[in-house]
């Protein structure tokens, strides 16, 4: 029983963190939100061996637990990172190598094509132009779709980064991308609260009213600390999803989806009138924590599962029962 | 990363989980801030003590097993998982222990530990002063050195098992003329010292559970001083770490709480309206975010890190959570949650019991509106002014 990271990989968390908050700057998310061209990621993301960091070994990944993914997608999150990478390095990889397709996966770890998971939502399939194939999950087994089987038709998501399609089939889920979907999702929404708190507290500590610093005074100390505080007691969770599966995968999403309605509420509270222009860039943010919140099941979807496995009369719960389940 | 537990730790649960199973009470004890139920706790921490299990953590030669912070986890499982009575030396164990531990000579390891952990010498808390509540450097309570002796003159308030305990441990004004955080140490005082007054304080049950202090020149020998001379404030606040975080309240208190919450709610579910099984369900969620946090926190301590203000994040979770959790039950009893004991009372009022000392949680061990001040201005670097 050890919550810690190897040394190891910290320093692959800290590889990902170095690319994604020093290339994925808020000035490069601009200039994608003012439909510039930027500098392309995906190379870098190749050439460091992100893509395949939890691929098998003998199919040319690291090998990591996703455990390690669920930390990189909470950087990624951080980041606000517009590229898809965290569905197709922590999803895409580890569904290719169940479906024993070891020739795309070697392709996509090299980044010389993309594959993606079709959503089990129908739609909110982001950058679903760009994939080559795409995945359609299945209990019963699945398989890819090649990209000119399909037909996309491109949808307006709140946030103005994620260009997602509907896509003209429809995966069904099965219990590897259900529980990592979910746990990804879970861990993006942790870091984007982070983010949200660090710019708050920056945004507290300049501006000033009454002659003071409006972060001086408890009211505004009270919220962030409260937000602070719900993401403490939810990346644990993220983390120990990612390792059980199980409950704690519905847990981590229910509080995920929780923690990030409240650092978005407190966020745009704490920058006042700011707050609520499109110029500030904590919109940019607080909208993929919306648009997260319903991927891979919201909050009534993990509700409704969790639900009777609680409540059922033989139900293991109780002191001792989360880790020995 | 890894979430499975060692074949050691395992064998660990399996033998405290024998021992409990034939040494628990059968029935519950009566509250242990009543002289009785003071008594019977008494003598079940001496029980507790004759199985070598006083306080696992501590080293063998002060009456410990020497157990690391998870197998502590799986013993407080264990103990709660069959609802084995409450601690009532926690103040001993779980503050001052430790304290001592870090700070105290080694002739005050052997001198108070063992006692300590066998239940012979329980510890109240002397800290707050009707002057000095949240804001503690406030303190104007003195300790006078004269010659070998400290003497001691002042008041202390809401001194948890005060009325019944053997010991408090206090922090006090030893320089004088100092001012706030300066000045100030943390002494060791026998409750049966000539010149204290004991004053007891009902609790919002009625009983008993604190007490008021009256120091009028007590006496102690100096050797009863813990820690640095003057330097009290960094002692107390190491203790105070102690009672925010890991010790005082592990998760699996709350975890048996939330599954009697369950089975409270299936037993009442036909009459209730439909978002309280939403509530019983989020209750049951915070308990188990609150489990895997610790172990993350545990994991950390473990591997040497020490923790400080994160301490807060845990004292405002643990603290809010309990009192939610004991509010969607009273709301699941109706009518019956007014019984407090005895004929058409659910779980013999245990609930009533539970609520009102979970609107305690976000007032004692530094109050919640305190915790938020220190996260807000030494972890995410708030401007204090």
């Amino acid at each position: 029983m050890d919550f810690r990271f190897t040394d190891e990989q910290q320093e692959l968390i800290d590889a990902a963190k170095s690319i994604f908050d020093g290339e994925h700057t808020v000035e490069r998310m601009r200039a994608q939100l003012d439909g510039n061209e930027v500098d392309a990621l995906w190379p870098q993301f190749a050439e460091l061996g992100l893509l395949g960091i939890i691929a098998p070994e003998d199919a040319g990944g690291l090998g990591q637990d996703f455990s390690l993914m669920a930390a990189i997608a909470e950087a990624a999150g951080y980041a606000g990172l517009v590229e898809p990478f965290v569905e197709v390095a922590g999803l895409s990889v580890p569904l290719l190598a169940e479906m024993g397709e070891t020739e795309k996966l070697a392709q996509v770890i090299a980044g010389e094509i993309r594959v993606a998971p079709l959503s089990p939502n129908l739609f909110a399939n982001q950058d679903a132009d760009k994939n080559d194939f795409f995945i359609e999950t299945n209990p019963e087994g699945s398989r890819l779709v090649a990209r000119d089987d399909v037909t996309l038709t491109g949808l307006k998501s709140i946030d103005p980064l994620r260009r997602i399609f509907k896509v003209s089939h429809q995966a069904q889920g099965n219990a590897l991308s259900d529980w990592y979907g979910s746990v990804l999702s879970a861990a993006q929404i942790c870091g984007l609260s982070r983010r949200i708190v660090d710019m708050s507290v920056d945004y507290a500590k300049d501006r000033e009213q009454f002659g003071q610093q409006i972060g001086s005074f408890q009211a505004i100390k009270h919220h962030l600390a409260n937000v602070h505080t719900q993401i403490e007691f939810t990346r644990p969770t993220v983390y120990f999803a990612a390792l059980s599966g199980g409950r704690a995968v519905h847990e981590a999403k229910i509080a995920a989806c929780d923690t990030g309605s409240l650092a978005a509420e407190v966020g745009i509270q704490v920058h006042g009138g700011m707050g609520y222009t499109y110029e500030v860039n904590l919109h940019m943010f607080m909208k993929r924590i919306w648009a997260l919140s319903g991927e891979w099941g919201d909050r009534n979807d993990h509700m409704n599962i969790l639900t009777p496995l609680v409540l059922a009369d033989d139900a293991a719960i109780g002191p001792g029962a989360s880790f020995l389940a | 990363m890894n979430i499975d537990f060692t074949p050691k730790q395992q064998e660990f649960r399996a033998e405290i989980r024998d021992w409990l199973e034939t040494h628990v009470p059968k029935k519950r004890l009566p509250s242990l801030d009543t002289k009785e139920g003071f008594e019977q706790h008494r003598a079940w921490e001496r029980t507790l003590h004759q199985g070598n299990w006083g306080m696992v953590t501590w080293p063998t030669e002060y009456g410990g097993r020497g157990c690391d912070l998870i197998e502590w986890l799986i013993f407080e499982e264990e103990y709660y998982r069959v609802d084995a009575p409450a601690r009532v030396s926690q103040n001993g164990i779980f503050l001052l222990g430790p304290t001592i531990m870090e700070y105290g000579t080694e002739e005050q390891k052997k001198r108070f530990l063992p006692p300590m952990a066998a239940g012979d010498e329980i510890w109240a808390q002397a800290w707050s002063e009707p002057g000095a509540g949240s804001d503690l450097a406030a303190i104007r309570s003195k300790a006078v050195r004269d010659g070998d002796e400290y003497v001691i003159t002042g008041q202390k308030t809401w001194s948890s098992r005060a009325v019944f305990a053997d010991w408090c441990f206090g922090l006090f004004r030893t320089e004088a003329d100092s001012a706030r955080h300066k000045g100030l140490s943390k002494i060791l005082v026998p409750l049966d010292s000539k010149g204290l007054t004991i004053r007891p304080i009902a609790q919002l049950d009625g009983d008993p559970g604190f007490a008021e202090l009256f120091f009028d020149e007590v006496r102690v020998p100096a050797e009863n001083l813990l820690g640095p001379e003057h330097g009290g404030w960094g002692v107390a606040m190491a203790t105070a770490g102690f009672e925010r975080g890991l010790l005082l309240r592990s998760p699996a208190r709350f975890q048996a709480a939330a599954s009697r919450l369950v089975k409270l709610y299936k037993n009442h579910a036909n009459r209730l309206s439909p978002g309280v099984k939403d509530q019983v369900m989020q209750a049951w969620i915070d308990t188990e975010r609150f489990a895997a946090a610790t172990y993350a926190l545990v994991s950390q301590v473990n591997a040497g890190a020490s923790i400080s203000s994160e301490s807060s994040a845990n004292k405002i979770f643990w603290s809010e959570m309990d009192r939610h959790l004991h509010r969607t039950a009273m709301s699941i009893m109706g009518a019956q949650a007014e019984i407090e004991e005895g004929l058409e009372a659910i779980d013999d009022g245990r609930w009533l019991d539970g609520y009102m000392f979970s609107l305690a949680g976000p007032i004692y061990a530094g109050t919640n509106e305190i915790q938020r001040n220190i996260l807000a201005e030494r972890v995410l670097g708030l401007p204090r002014k």
